[in-house]
């Protein structure tokens, strides 16, 4: 069971690119997907918009995953392997969460289920690079996410201009030059193939997988 | 691995949800019920930081009522709310959740910012509030109209009857 992140600030556009990349490895790659979504505000709105997807859906609330319910994300993941087992599970953190803590706890979860960790994508909004890395403002949060990623995926490059698209990837590489950069658009589906491969590489639908550390 | 020291909570960021039954008498168009969403998720990010936020994290909402749903979104006042999803014809009854995620203000200043606006927007658009549940999303009980309740006691009253 392979657990894949799919991380990134508040409003980045995780779950619309979530619901995308689902459906992809669900439907043309054969694989069978689980979410679980973790909100603060204790209101799960993403849930509910992806519940009407059809997809298998697990909702944790009453803090972040990263911190103040992480055994309860690490338990959920044994038992979405032992009610659902699914190939791939999309995770997707509140937008405030540390994506190497979301690991860690993820890893906690191979005590009961095989485990694999896969990539750690952070989504870097491309509308908004200097208010994000602001460090007056969220920029200190914004780098620690950055600092995770095995993948940053540049969002919403659909309403950015080149020069602005150029100034974000160039913000978020001096943060984390040894990352793979994907620009993406979950409204024309620009880079979303480029995941997609990167996510499930090696990876085959059905496959029984090794329990992994997260280090 | 389990802790009460939120991480967000380091960062000054507080988080408040709520969802809302909203009626109106007349059936409401799905422009208007759109518009009417949208205009929430700026009425209630641009009080955020009338009220002092630094930082609007993301503002977001789920509409559902029997012709469909809706999602409006907003990351801050200089970014408009985007709107998603469409509606088969009026409705009277929408079911609104709502999660507003700032930074720089109080969990209380949060929740007064969206509640405020909330009642505010749907009451100048002829809605009442006839159900508001905080930190919780609606129940099949929500959803059950005065009739299906009556429908339900009828049915319960009926095989009660015959026992």
């Amino acid at each position: 069971m392979r657990i894949i992140q799919i991380a990134g600030f508040l409003g980045s556009g995780k779950t619309t690119l979530l619901l995308r990349i689902s459906r992809s490895l669900a439907e043309d790659k054969g694989f069978k997907v689980a979410l679980v979504v973790n909100e603060i505000g204790e209101i799960p709105v993403d849930g509910k918009v992806m519940e009407e997807s059809g997809m298998k859906v697990k909702d944790i609330g009453g803090g972040c995953i990263c911190c103040e319910v992480a055994s309860t994300f690490a338990k959920t993941l044994t038992q979405l392997y032992r009610d659902f087992s699914p190939d791939i599970v999309l995770v997707e953190p509140t937008g405030v969460a540390l994506p190497r803590q979301v690991k860690l706890a993820a890893a906690m979860g191979s005590r009961g289920a095989p485990i694999e960790i896969g990539p750690v994508v952070v989504l870097f909004d491309a509308t908004r690079p200097d208010e994000l890395l602001d460090m007056e403002l969220m920029g200190l949060l914004v780098t620690s996410q950055l600092a995770d990623a095995d993948i940053v995926a540049v969002s919403k490059v659909d309403v950015v201009d080149a020069a602005a698209l150029a100034a974000a990837l160039a913000a978020a590489k001096e943060v984390i030059p040894g990352a793979e950069f994907i620009p993406v658009s979950s409204v024309t589906g620009e880079g979303l193939d480029l995941l997609i491969e990167r996510l499930s590489a090696d990876a085959a639908p059905g496959s029984e997988r090794e329990v992994v550390d997260a280090d | 691995m389990q802790t009460d020291d939120a991480c967000y909570l380091d960062h000054g960021v507080s988080g408040y949800g709520v969802a809302v039954k909203l009626h109106h008498d007349r059936p409401a168009e799905p422009q208007e019920v759109g518009d009417l969403l949208r205009e929430m998720m700026d009425a209630i990010a641009r009080d955020c930081v009338e009220r002092g936020a630094k930082f609007i994290g993301h503002i977001k909402s789920h509409l559902m009522c029997a012709q469909g749903s809706l999602k409006a979104d907003t990351i801050g006042i200089s970014h408009p709310a985007a709107l998603h999803g469409e509606l088969s014809g009026p409705s009277n009854d929408l079911y609104v959740a709502i999660n507003s995620i700032v930074q720089g203000i109080t969990e209380v200043q949060v929740k007064e910012a969206t509640l405020g606006s909330a009642h505010r927007l749907a009451e100048e658009r002829g809605f009442r509030v006839v159900l508001e549940k905080e930190h919780l999303y609606f129940d099949e009980y929500d959803f059950a109209s005065d009739e299906d309740y009556l429908q339900q006691l009828e049915a319960q009253f009926e095989s009660g009857a015959e026992e």
